[in-house]
């Protein structure tokens, strides 16, 4: 299990055997978590870091009114909650929305390796800064974009991501999300999201069939909401080589 | 403004058409005490999930970015929009 962590951060940066050494001496704990379900709670002291290797799960904060508002999605190889075991107190929450198998590492083990290994600590960097682009990213689509545009930006990114993860099929992609976490996620009602699927489906421009989203005309998509996945980091050109294999699918079932 | 806040508004409904780029085109302009704070779309797409309702398509002043739920029945959207705008001196 731990090498799947170890390919996940040398896709960001080359680690030394003795940073492989610390990473393999964690005692990660992997559980198998129902859909629906908190990782981790507005208010709760937070004491690991979470990774998704299987399954989807959401951060997200509820308001007075019961309104919820999703703030980000995670894939498999993502981390949940990277920075935020610093906290004395989570603000809020993350949640599973599909079944997920999740790896748990505690903080004191997080510290230590951070401490000691500077090529750990920039690969962690990077998988913080990339998710600080896509919160960006999602900043700019509920502020900028249409209604129909943020959604098929959300389609596009999540193609990119669990492409990334190996998790993609002919543009086919499991998509367990309800319309109601889509909207909470892009600030608006179900209505409009039931209206936007209605209009991409008439675009033929996807599929969604028995929570599987399928991108018919993937360039299509991308050219209705201006789709730019620079901000992925995807393809860094000093990693490129590097990041070509999805790591995750090596270690399925793990 | 103590005098005002006991006093019923007056909720009235104007049919309107709507374009929302969709089948769902039926409308209703909702006037509490002569003022619009609302359009109201009946929803006639098939894909909703509560075909038939009715929607709060647009909020104005004390209704906007409001998030409503979607109503069974213009009488309960009606019956929404008085409370919502209850002591609200338009």
């Amino acid at each position: 299990m731990q090498d799947a962590l170890i390919r996940k951060l040398e896709s960001f940066e080359e680690l030394s055997d003795a940073d492989r050494a610390a990473l393999r001496a964690f005692v990660p704990r992997v559980r198998n978590v129902s859909a629906r379900t908190d990782l981790i709670s507005q208010g709760d002291t937070p004491s690991d870091v979470h990774l998704i290797l299987d399954g989807y799960a959401c951060r997200y904060k509820m308001l007075p009114d019961g309104q919820r508002q999703i703030m980000a999605f995670f894939v498999p190889g993502d981390f949940c909650d990277l920075n935020v075991f610093i906290l004395d107190q989570m603000d809020h929450s993350i949640g599973t929305i599909s079944p997920c198998k999740t790896v748990e590492i505690p903080r004191a083990a997080i510290e230590e390796i951070t401490a000691h290994h500077p090529q750990v600590t920039r690969a962690l960097m990077w998988c913080a800064l990339v998710d600080e682009a896509v919160l960006r990213e999602w900043l700019v689509n509920i502020g900028s974009r249409q209604a129909d545009q943020r959604i098929a930006h959300l389609f596009c990114e999540l193609l990119q991501r669990l492409e990334a993860v190996g998790r993609v099929t002919d543009n086919s992609y499991a998509f367990p999300f309800t319309q109601t976490d889509v909207a909470d996620t892009m600030g608006l009602s179900d209505v409009q999201v039931s209206r936007t699927l209605r209009a991409l489906r008439g675009l033929n421009l996807i599929t969604l069939k028995h929570r599987v989203l399928t991108i018919l005309d993937v360039e299509q998509l991308k050219a209705y909401c201006g789709f730019n996945p620079n901000y992925l980091h995807l393809k860094n050109a000093r990693w490129s080589g590097r990041r070509q294999v999805p790591w995750l699918s090596s270690v399925q079932g793990g | 403004m103590a005098a005002q806040d006991n006093v019923e508004p007056l909720v009235v409904l104007q049919p309107i058409s709507v374009d929302t780029r969709s089948p769902d085109q039926t409308g209703m302009l909702v006037l509490v005490n002569g003022l619009l704070v609302a359009v109201l779309v009946r929803l006639d797409a098939p894909e909703h999930e509560r075909p038939g309702a009715w929607f709060m398509e647009v909020g104005l002043g004390r209704l906007a970015g409001v998030r409503a739920p979607t109503f069974d029945t213009l009488e309960e959207a009606t019956r929404w929009m008085r409370r919502r705008v209850r002591g609200y001196a338009c």
